[in-house]
């Protein structure tokens, strides 16, 4: 309501502003000795401007008719009245607004038109993105289905034929695929969330809980390597989604889990940096390539140097990360470790609390 | 009373499935529900134990069959939901649920939240008019004010041992930002939430006893808080 009220008074101060300046213009004209065609011609310009400029097609309607009555009160004979002694006159005036009323609203249409030009552009693209994105998870998402139905169906048609090791074993496939679909759900979820434009459930949050939290997240059965949360000397209070923060977290750990061997260290450290939070996520795994770093929080970006035997992630996780941490006012990078491996680290705006009590 | 009677409120026939299989594979009795009003008429005629309750039921809403419960009885209450929105576990809490559950559950966690209600029944029909509570390697002495840990006296600020005492007295259960900083401060609850993590913070550092065990206090991230009820025999990490 409020918005549009602005909006009125900026196009009605527009156009009041190119009607008087065209004016001011007239008179200077007039006083150079030019004849009232060209200041004619000025307010036709004018009209058009105002079409250009203003969002409603009323301003220039009006515009067009202010001007034909500007034009006779100020520079036809005799001045500073609305009479003309020329015969001819009502008929300049006539084709006059009619000049600046069809080229006022050939720019309204030609404005219309760009409009929808961007507009089907936009579609376009987010139409490729919703495709491609649906491709991709249908194909990502055939192959846990193919999985979790093909050792279901198994294991009730034929269980005895299989010894105990061998059904532990595809028991435990479902299981782990079916994990797999939950973190991508998760993902999906909160990319939707952000995709909509939903306000963030911001909160001042401790990043302590927020990490220990994330870490329950991290799946913890399959793997090997060592993740450690390292001690925080004081009370970091962030202001963030805790939700959408932990799926943050959550993502760049098991990342860390998937792409580093079997030994590896990743450790999660927090520590205040100006008005900012930073959080890291390091490991001593192989690093990423430099050439890797640009595309990463791309969507659907896969490394190539992944391992073999591991399931193809989506690429939407550092996406995700990127967008959500963008969201918070943050910023997301990613780092050697020393001697080698990654480090991602993001911030988050910092909060002072004074203690009630 | 052997065995704990459970029951089990939930309309996909899948999911009651899992939850039934379980709870018989756990040596629990049961009894289920489909609707809403079938689980007040079955926890009034049966008085379970704990009532494990799905929030989103073809009938009426899941909370408000946590309203009518509540009515009479202060069964225990886990609520079950699909919803990954934190304001609808919320709402069930500050309704008078004791504890939530999200799907996608694991069995586990299935078991280990029925455990923890289960201590908190036996805590409470053995204490509940004591004024001295214990909870593990914590002693609360309500009469004297005074809260000692390993049986070192606790230095607290009056904000924390009133904390201390909320979560204590609640023991077992999840309480929500909003009924913890409106039990503290009173008033407009979202301007404290800084506070209260702040002073939770301390008073979490000070419950620590250094032994490496399973913190007393449960962070529930943009839910709430609980303390946690131990017992003696158990050292189970598993909780969360």
């Amino acid at each position: 309501m409020k918005r549009s009220y602005r909006r009125f008074l900026l196009d009605l101060g527009c156009s009041l502003l190119v009607l008087s300046g065209a004016t001011a213009l007239g008179f200077l004209f007039d006083r150079w000795g030019f004849t009232n065609s060209n200041i004619m011609l000025l307010y036709q310009l004018g009209v058009l401007l105002i079409a250009i400029f203003t969002a409603h097609r009323s301003y220039s309607l009006l515009s067009a008719i202010a001007s034909v009555f500007l034009f006779n009160y100020f520079f036809i004979q005799p001045k500073f009245t609305l009479n003309a002694y020329e015969a001819g006159y009502p008929v300049t005036f006539v084709v006059m607004f009619l000049t600046a009323f069809l080229s006022s609203s050939l720019a309204i249409q030609l404005k219309k038109s760009a409009k929808e030009k961007e507009e089907a552009a936009v579609l376009i693209e987010n139409e490729r993105l919703r495709s491609a994105i649906l491709r991709t998870i249908s194909h990502d998402l055939r192959t846990p289905l193919t999985a979790i139905s093909g050792n279901a169906s198994n294991l009730l048609s034929s269980e005895e034929s299989f010894d105990a090791q061998t059904r532990r074993q595809l028991y435990a496939d479902i299981y782990e695929d079916a994990l797999w679909l939950t973190d991508l759900v998760e993902n999906l979820l909160a990319s939707t969330k952000l995709e909509n434009g939903v306000a963030l459930n911001l909160s001042v949050e401790l990043a302590d809980e927020i990490l220990n939290e994330a870490l329950q997240h991290v799946r913890s059965a399959d793997h090997s390597q060592t993740i450690e949360l390292m001690p925080m000397e004081e009370l970091l209070l962030v202001k963030a989604d805790a939700r959408l923060i932990v799926q943050v977290v959550t993502n760049l750990v098991n990342n860390a889990i998937q792409y580093t061997p079997a030994d590896s260290h990743i450790w999660i450290s927090a520590r205040r940096d100006g008005a900012m939070v930073s959080i890291s996520v390091a490991d001593d795994g192989p690093g990423i390539a430099p050439e890797d770093r640009e595309k990463l929080f791309d969507s659907f970006y896969v490394g190539e140097s992944r391992r073999s035997d591991g399931r193809r992630g989506l690429g939407l996780g550092l996406f995700l990360c990127r967008a959500i941490i963008q969201a918070h006012g943050g910023e997301i990078r990613v780092n050697d470790n020393e001697p080698h491996g990654a480090v991602f680290t993001f911030s988050l705006p910092a909060e002072e609390v004074e203690k009630h009590g | 009373m052997d065995k704990y009677l459970i029951e089990v409120v939930e309309d996909d026939s899948s999911v009651r499935n899992l939850i039934t299989v379980t709870l018989k594979a756990n040596g629990y009795r049961y009894l289920s529900a489909m609707n809403g009003q079938s689980a007040v008429m079955e926890a009034a005629c049966h008085n379970p134990d704990i009532i494990l309750l799905d929030l989103g039921l073809p009938d009426m809403d899941g909370v408000e069959v946590i309203r009518r419960i509540r009515s009479w009885t202060e069964t225990p209450i886990i609520v079950i939901s699909a919803r990954s929105d934190d304001d609808d576990k919320i709402e069930a809490l500050d309704a008078g649920a004791d504890d939530y559950l999200t799907k996608p559950f694991s069995v586990s966690e299935l078991l280990a939240r029925l455990r923890v209600t289960q201590r908190r029944i036996a805590h409470a029909g053995s204490s509940a008019a004591e004024s001295i509570f214990h909870n593990g390697p914590l002693t609360v002495d309500y009469a004297s004010g005074c809260a000692s840990l390993k049986g070192a006296q606790l230095k607290l600020t009056p904000i924390e041992y009133k904390l201390l005492c909320l979560l204590a007295r609640n023991v077992g259960k999840v309480l929500t930002h909003k009924y913890i900083t409106q039990h503290i401060w009173g008033g407009n609850w979202e301007s404290n939430i800084g506070s209260l993590r702040v002073f939770m913070a301390t008073l979490r550092k000070k419950l620590d006893d250094g032994s490496g065990s399973a913190p007393l206090i449960q962070t529930h991230i943009g839910v709430g808080y609980r303390m946690l009820k131990q017992e003696a025999e158990d050292n189970n990490t598993q909780e969360g």
